[in-house]
């Protein structure tokens, strides 16, 4: 192999792992806009992307076994395709969503599985057959070529595609935009290639402008793609936090929220809401806080003529939105605050007379962190004596479901703890009236009294909020439903059987077959390939782990969240080098590095259990460090005690990804919500510690 | 060719096999409940071996069905005619067949009991100002994908909370609540038609009224057993189009159309929801349609309300629906002749208010359920005289 040669394909896996970071990115975004945006959906692309490209390494092992070897050429061609792929692929996702499933309904568990499945696979296995092959077509030249060198330039790859898309395209670009960016260097590096090579020139010529063609006719068809059948689009942006489009339909504006319609500019019934229920408690409300807002609400807030309204919105662009389109109207002593409002609270001085939470349900760890004991205690702290908070959620018609049940319980209990008097009134919506001083029900008297004017309420309350229902509602409360804590999010969980109940499905037969694939794949790996799969279980855990502690502690900040998932890259590269330089018992070095997980992640229980958050947002991201260095030292290692052949190459691939794959399922939808925080450290310190046994058992041929 | 050997040939078929599984909703002779393999037609389908081992308390014979061979057994109260053999349950989640014969489940043990204003049904022309004593038991016989009340119409019956009230305690408890109707609402009643007709019968002997608040996707023996104890109907129109009532309700349109006859026919006043979905139903040439069929074939005096559509149960992701668009349904429906067209979940909408047909002035301000103003005399105009449809006295 001549030195040219290999430093192109060498560059084409960075640029591999630029692409696909970048990709991966864009594609939950994708799906998150297509599908429910709850943590499950979340976990479930991760968890697909992850399978499929551990499917696609085996793959390529088997490829060029048999019937596909390794060339330089081929690797050329895979990789012009790498690069095309992914415009297909996003828009794919959006041309084909309608064809599938109906337009306009959402999705459930199972139909989303097989459809994130299916739009992943084409990328994902070939993205997973790429780094090895390209590995294997390295060693044609010279054998005794490190795997771990491949591992390590992956992760520059990896590393600059996750800064690059988190700190620069998401401000600026477009998905397929971004696309198109983030592929122009592995079309580079695959034309490097060939010229390295000096074969197939006019191929190669073709290749690239088909490549540059369809990656370009992504950019230009961006806007039909977004197009739906229903309402004119007249603003489509993304933002750090997702996609925010506004469709115009005859007079009426409605903002778009990853698919989902949040605001328009005609619910009066849901702004009568809102604001009354708790404003009309209160004989003179002059200062009051809105964590998000909707249609109409400033409106109504108005008609008390208060002498400051802080309205707090995480993300600029949406409140810019609302503004812009009419969705909410600027009213005189209106602060509008851009920040994560949980956090905007713990350190703020202000005391409110009333703090109204908007948010829609408790569905991801960042919302849940609004429906707990901590956020009620912090709300409680900002208000006046006689002052009120009051947020609501999933409402009902005519029957309360048992997850319902227990989910308003959950959080009539924990908020309960807070405040003297805490009132439920049904509708569409739940709202949780909570104060120190006694609600008044007749909330319609309460408004005639001050002389505010309603269409909904005066009209529609005495029948719709009957006492009977009132009573009815706040009878069903289970005094023995656990309390929704940071560290354990019960919320959720019951937000989970909620969608599962919505869908008449249960996960039970997905479980099933994990399970038994994952037992049947557990007992055919060697004892280092466990290692390598408990590690990537643990990373992935740990990440998600760290970052919702993060939330919890600090709230919801972009670029900080962004640097955690980036140090949980770059700590591979140099544990990996370290890994690959280091000579000695192999065996005992991994029992070393499991025993520093396994402290580190004892470490972290402890923190969570005195005080996490008093630590400083520097020690997240020195452990993410570390366990990243812990992972990427590992590799090597565990390859040179198996051999380090193709075929040992290909499955420690595979067994890090995979083991990542379930690491990141379990982790979000499992231990967490069911197990909480601390406790599922706890189990992934317990899968280090079975990882940890089974090296410490095994005995060493070699020696 | 190169050969195989056995061992690969597994792991081959095995690795096919499961990177097959996730693709399970998608494969076309699956009988599977997902969105994808449903995407023309939602309708529900028989759950084999769903029925409960043994009956249960609230357990009664089937009001109307036919024994067949092997013990089988067909439905016959509404179009979907379940075919069900011994175990099996229906679409409708609350008839099974335990032996041969045909039970429902659902006798006795509402899940959902109110007392709700009459206006909330809606119904305009009917008692207005009276409460109507609201029940439904679980089940319904559609697949609506924007149902409201999908926590009780697409569950089965021992699913639910229920409370027993067997007909006798119904017709005291609405007494006793008030009200001067009892409402069959919420899931669909049709679904619970044995409970449903024995209060009714009881019910009209203690001087209330009957109140059947429908999808209308019954079949026309039952209807007219039911018609004969019904004061008033609300029968929702989903759309004037078959194709959407497949792909939004898993239901077809004739059957409901059927209904609206045979409820004329037989002198019931009903009056006709039709709920503007964007997107499928707010075509106005649809709309038009509608109200010509209901011109031709009911005449001009039913009551037409055109609801507004908010995002709910898995037809969350459409915006509501524009206050202009059933603004136009309305103006577009009285031009073409219909007396009295209403606009619904608006609060404060003109079209909330009922006008008499004949000199166009006010007779019923609507503000919510409140009626600060009424200005009929018995069923009168107080201006011009005419009469307006519908039943404004006490005459149950």
């Amino acid at each position: 192999m001549k030195r040219k040669s290999e430093r192109a394909i060498t560059l084409i896996v960075i640029a591999t792992g630029i692409s696909s970071v970048v990709t991966q990115l864009l594609i939950i975004r994708e799906f998150l806009a297509q599908f429910q945006g709850n943590e499950f959906v979340i976990a479930l692309v991760l968890f697909n992307w992850l399978i499929i490209g551990g499917i696609g390494i085996l793959l390529a092992h088997i490829a060029i076994k048999g019937f596909w070897r390794a060339t330089a050429s081929r690797l050329g061609w895979l990789s012009f395709c790498l690069a095309c792929l992914p415009a297909l692929q996003i828009m794919a996702i959006r041309g084909l969503r309608d064809y599938f499933f109906i337009y306009g309904s959402s999705v459930g568990f199972y139909p989303t599985l097989a459809y994130t499945f299916i739009t992943i696979a084409p990328y994902g296995l070939l993205l997973g057959f790429v780094l090895p092959y390209s590995l294997f077509v390295l060693r044609l030249e010279k054998p005794d070529y490190p795997g771990a060198f491949i591992y390590m330039t992956d992760n520059i790859g990896d590393v600059t595609g996750g800064a690059l898309f988190s700190f620069i395209l998401v401000y600026l670009v477009t998905p397929l935009q971004a696309v198109f960016l983030s592929n122009l260097p592995l079309l580079a590096a695959a034309c490097f290639l060939f010229i390295s090579i000096r074969r197939h020139h006019p191929a190669a010529f073709i290749g690239t402008g088909l490549a540059l063609a369809i990656l370009l006719a992504g950019v230009f068809m961006e806007p039909a793609s977004l197009a739906t059948s229903k309402g004119e689009p007249i603003y489509y942006h993304e933002s750090r936090y997702g996609r925010i489009a506004v469709y115009k339909d005859k007079e009426q504006f409605t903002l778009f929220m990853d698919g989902t319609p949040v605001f328009s500019s005609q619910n009066l019934t849901m702004a009568e809401e809102t604001i009354h229920y708790p404003l009309s408690q209160l004989d003179n409300p002059q200062k009051t806080l809105i964590i998000s807002a909707q249609g109409g609400m400033l409106e109504e807030l108005q008609k008390y003529r208060p002498a400051r309204i802080d309205y707090v919105e995480l993300d600029p662009e949406v409140s810019s939105v609302l503004f812009r389109f009419g969705l909410i109207k600027d009213i005189p002593g209106l602060h509008v605050i851009h920040q994560d409002a949980r956090a905007y609270l713990t350190k703020s001085d202000e005391i409110y007379d009333a703090i109204i939470v908007n948010l829609p349900e408790p569905e991801t760890f960042q919302i849940n962190r609004f429906f707990t004991d901590r956020f009620f205690a912090v709300a409680k702290q900002h208000l006046a004596g006689s002052g009120i908070l009051s947020f609501s959620v999933q409402g009902f018609d005519s029957y309360l479901a048992e997850p319902q049940v227990r989910k308003i319980s959950s959080l009539y209990n924990t908020v309960s703890e807070h405040f003297e008097h805490v009132l439920l009134l049904p509708g569409e919506r739940i709202f949780f009236l909570c104060s120190d001083n006694p609600i008044n029900l007749d909330i319609p008297a309460c408004l005639a009294e001050k002389g505010i004017s309603t269409s909904y309420i005066s009209g529609f309350y005495y029948g719709n909020l009957t006492n009977e229902r009132i009573a009815g509602l706040n009878n069903l409360l289970d005094p023995a439903a656990p309390k929704n804590i940071d560290e354990s999010p019960q919320l959720m969980r019951l937000m989970f059987l909620q969608w599962f109940a919505k869908f008449s499905t249960s996960p039970n037969r997905f479980i099933v077959g994990l399970t038994v694939l994952l037992i049947i794949y557990l007992v055919r790996i060697a004892r280092e390939e466990f290692v390598l799969f408990s590690t990537g279980f643990m990373t992935m855990g740990s990440e998600i782990l760290v970052i919702f502690a993060f939330q919890i502690f600090f709230g919801y900040i972009y670029f900080q969240i962004g640097l955690i998932i980036t140090v949980f890259l770059a700590g591979l590269l140099p544990g990996a080098w370290f890994g690959e330089k280091l000579r000695g018992s192999g065996k005992h070095m991994l029992i070393i590095t499991d025993c520093l997980l396994i402290s580190l992640l004892s470490f972290f229980i402890l923190a969570m259990k005195y005080g996490g958050d008093r630590l400083p947002v520097v020690s997240f991201l020195l452990f993410g460090f570390v366990i990243s260095l812990m992972c990427g030292f590992q590799f090597p290692v565990a390859l040179r005690l198996r051999g380090g052949n193709n075929r040992v190459v290909t499955r420690a691939f595979s067994a890090d990804l995979i083991g990542a794959a379930f690491g990141i399922l379990l982790t979000s939808v499992a231990l967490i919500p069911y197990l909480g925080i601390v406790w599922a450290t706890a189990g992934l310190i317990g899968l280090k510690l079975t990882s940890l046994t089974i090296m410490a058992t095994r005995h060493e041929k070699n020696k | 060719m190169k050969k195989i050997s056995r061992r690969k040939f597994l792991y081959c078929s095995a690795a096919v096999v499961s990177t097959a599984m996730p693709f399970h909703p998608f494969w076309p002779f699956t009988g599977t409940d997902s969105e994808a393999s449903r995407s023309v037609d939602i309708r529900g389908r028989i759950v084999k071996g769903g029925a409960p081992a043994k009956l249960w308390k609230w357990s009664h014979e089937g009001f109307l069905y036919k024994k067949l061979k092997e013990n089988r057994v067909v439905c016959g109260i509404c179009p979907n005619r379940c075919v069900l053999a011994p175990g099996d349950l229906s679409v409708c989640r609350s008839k099974v067949n335990i032996d041969g014969t045909l039970y429902s489940m659902t006798y006795g043990n509402p899940c959902s009991m109110h007392v709700d204003p009459i206006e909330k049904k809606p119904l305009f022309h009917f008692k207005p100002k009276t409460l109507a004593f609201s029940l439904a038991a679980a089940g319904c016989n559609f697949r609506c994908l924007n149902c409201q009340n999908w926590e009780i119409s697409q569950v089965k019956p021992w699913q639910v909370r229920h409370i027993e009230l067997f007909p006798a305690e119904v017709v005291i408890e609405a007494k006793r609540a008030g009200a001067k109707s009892i409402a069959y609402t919420y899931s669909e009643p049709t679904t619970f038609f044995e409970y449903m007709i024995d209060i009714a019968r009881l019910a009209r002997g203690n001087g209330l009224c009957n109140l059947w608040v429908s999808n209308g996707y019954i079949n026309q023996k039952p209807l007219l057993e039911l018609c004969k104890v019904l004061d008033a109907a609300n029968v929702n129109l989903k759309a004037y189009s078959d194709a959407i009532y497949r792909k939004l309700n898993g239901g077809r349109l004739q059957p409901v159309l059927n209904t609206f006859m045979t409820l004329h026919e037989q002198g019931v006043h009903f009056e006709v929801t039709n709920l503007v979905v964007p997107g499928y139903v707010d075509d106005a040439d649809m709309a038009k349609r509608m109200c010509e069929w209901i011109l031709k074939n009911l005449g001009p005096d039913y009551p037409l309300h055109f609801l507004r559509f908010f995002p709910r149960y898995k037809l969350d992701r459409l915006a509501p629906t524009p206050i202009s668009t059933l603004t136009r349904f309305r103006e577009l429906a009285m031009q073409e002749g219909i007396h009295y067209v209403y606009v619904g979940n608006v609060p404060g909408h003109e079209g909330n208010n009922t006008y008499c047909h004949n000199c166009g002035k006010l007779l019923v301000e609507r503000k919510g359920y409140l009626i600060p103003i009424y200005n009929l005399v018995g069923n009168k105009c107080k201006f011009c005289n005419s009469i307006i449809p519908g039943v404004w006295i006490d005459d149950c």
